[in-house]
This record gives structure tokens, sequence and C-alpha cells, in this order.
């Protein structure tokens, strides 16, 4: 009888162990940064940031092009959750929140060269700050 | 102004050659890579948090190699869109992905241009996202408004509508138009 308890005791511990294997690899953290369309700001092809790319933004994220927080070292964070909503394609929270300049708190991972976001609380939203269409005017 | 054309709105005018690889699209950093992958829900590959059927079409999909790297595609073919739509249909499976691997400002991610299934599935041209979108939204797929979703998406209607094109409101929008004329 001991023994069995002592697998099953081992059993519950190893299972435990590897459900929470996933989730040690984030850390915790907070982001400040614009809230922008990925490829555009990674690929370089036109002006990516603030009101000169806003609408161009919106589409991307409807589109379901990954959306990222840019922080100001130009760390880019791929967003793959906000607060409950484990959705991250068109997800309604962040495709309204575009260009917004946001302080998050969430999970970090890097993973590949990558880094992804999970964000659990959006602490602070100051809105559309960064505007840059009068020097650049709407791209595309 | 053509560079813009291509790569920003993953234009393919080309059209599907008989080699099938991948079109270079004067990208900084880009190189047209091929290679065989397991569709994956990034965040389940992440964290353990996991949705039925790669959450649907609603998660972030990546390219996950037999070394266990992960690859993330950031685009498809069609404008302003991601690959998620392209991949759904093959979640769990393994693919050949067919594309731009793209390394600038410090990362790389892929553009995908083309994808069957492993070994020797047939080629898709990553462009499903229109006919996925068109019925999503009851649109015929012959309509003139799939090839610009875009401007007849309801979701962007919805927010450009509030917050406007430059996001400060109509009346900023209505501003700027002013000192355009």
């Amino acid at each position: 009888m001991k023994i069995l308890v002592k697998v099953v005791a081992l059993s519950v511990a190893a299972f435990a162990i590897a459900g929470s294997a996933h989730a040690a690899g984030g850390k915790r953290m907070t982001v400040t940064g614009e809230v922008i369309d990925t490829w555009c700001y990674l690929t370089e092809i036109m002006y990516p940031e603030g009101t000169a790319h806003h609408r161009c933004a919106v589409w991307c994220a409807a589109g379901g092009i990954p959306v990222g927080i840019k922080d100001d070292d130009g760390k880019v964070y791929m967003v793959l959750k906000m607060e409950s909503d484990t959705t991250n394609v068109v997800n309604p929270a962040i495709l309204t929140i575009q260009t917004h300049k946001v302080t998050v708190n969430g999970d970090h991972y890097r993973r590949d060269g990558i880094d992804y976001l999970l964000v659990s609380k959006v602490v602070e939203d100051a809105g559309i700050v960064n505007q840059t269409h009068q020097k650049h005017g709407i791209q595309p | 102004m053509r560079r813009i054309l291509y790569a920003c709105l993953g234009v393919f005018l080309l059209g599907v050659g008989p080699a099938l690889a991948a079109d270079e699209w004067g990208l900084a950093g880009e190189k047209t890579a091929r290679f065989e992958a397991k569709v994956v829900d990034v965040l389940c590959e992440l964290t353990g948090d996991c949705l039925a059927k790669c959450g649907g079409g609603k998660r972030q999909l990546g390219l996950l190699n037999s070394a266990g790297k992960l690859t993330l595609p950031l685009k498809n073919q069609t404008l302003f869109s991601g690959a998620a739509l392209e991949l759904i249909d093959f979640c769990g499976k393994q693919v050949i992905a067919d594309g731009l691997m793209i390394t600038n400002r410090g990362y790389t991610f892929f553009a995908l241009q083309f994808v069957r299934e492993a070994p020797d599935g047939k080629w898709r041209k990553a462009n499903r996202f229109l006919g996925k979108w068109a019925k999503a939204n009851g649109i015929p797929a012959n309509s003139d408004k799939v090839d610009q979703w875009y401007e007849h998406d309801p979701n962007v209607k919805r927010v450009l509508a509030k917050d406007g094109k430059l996001g400060l409101g109509l009346a900023a929008d209505r501003a700027y138009d002013k000192t355009q004329k």
C-alpha cells in the first residue's frame, strides 16, 4: 500500500511538473510602447508608426497579421493574448488599440529570436500620441 | 513605389509558375526558403494553453521543424493579411512551406507564398484568405469587393468610422484632408 501511495504521489508530482513546464518559460514584465503592425514595421517597406500608418495598421490587424507592441528601444513583442482572451487573430480588443501608446503587464517568452507577450493587463492606454501624419502623410 | 506595392501589400502578380518557387519581393534581408515543418498554434506551443483545431483560425500559427525551431509567418500573398487562415487547414500536420525568410530589425520571420501537405500534397498558393473572408462576410467570391476586402471589412469599417483614418477622430481627418487640397 505504501508503495502504491508513493507511486501515485510521484505520478502526480511528475504530471504537475510537466503541466507547468510551458508556463515556467514566461518572464513577468511590464512593457510600454506603441501597438504596431508587425509586418510593415519589421520589413520597413514604408513609414510604419503613428497616425501616418494608423489606417494600414487597422487593415493589417483585421487581416490577421500579428500585432505587436514596440517599446522605446525598438524591441517588438508579438501579442498572443489580451487579458482573458486567448485568441490573437483579429482580436477585437487588440484591433481597437492600434497605434495607441500602452503600458501592459504580461508574460514574456522568447523563442527562436522572436519576442512574444501574453498581456495579462493593460495598465494604461494613453491613446494615439505619435502624430506622424503631417511629416509622413498617410501610408500607403 | 512598385517595391512598396509588391512587398507591403504582399501582391503576387506573376501567377503560379510551374516550378512553384517563391518569388523575391525586394525586401531588405529576404531569402527564398522552402522547409518542412509542423503547423502549430504558437500560444499552445509556448505555454501549453491550447484550443481545439489550433483555434480554428483565431490564433497565430507557427511552423515547427524537426529540430524544434519555431518560425513565425507574418504574411500571406493577399493584401494586408496574415498566414493563419492559409495554414489552419493543416493544423497539426507536416507541411512544406515555401516563401521568404526575412531578417530585418533584428528579427527573423517568414512570408508564406505556397504550402502543401508533406511529403507530396498539392501546392496551394497562400491566398485562401480572400475566399474565406468572402464566405465569412456573405459576399460572393467573384465580387469586386473581395480583392479590396479591407475597404469592406466590417471590423475595419467599425474602427475607422469611429476613430478615422488617423485614429484621432473624424474632425482630425477633415482637418488633415483640407491641408491636402
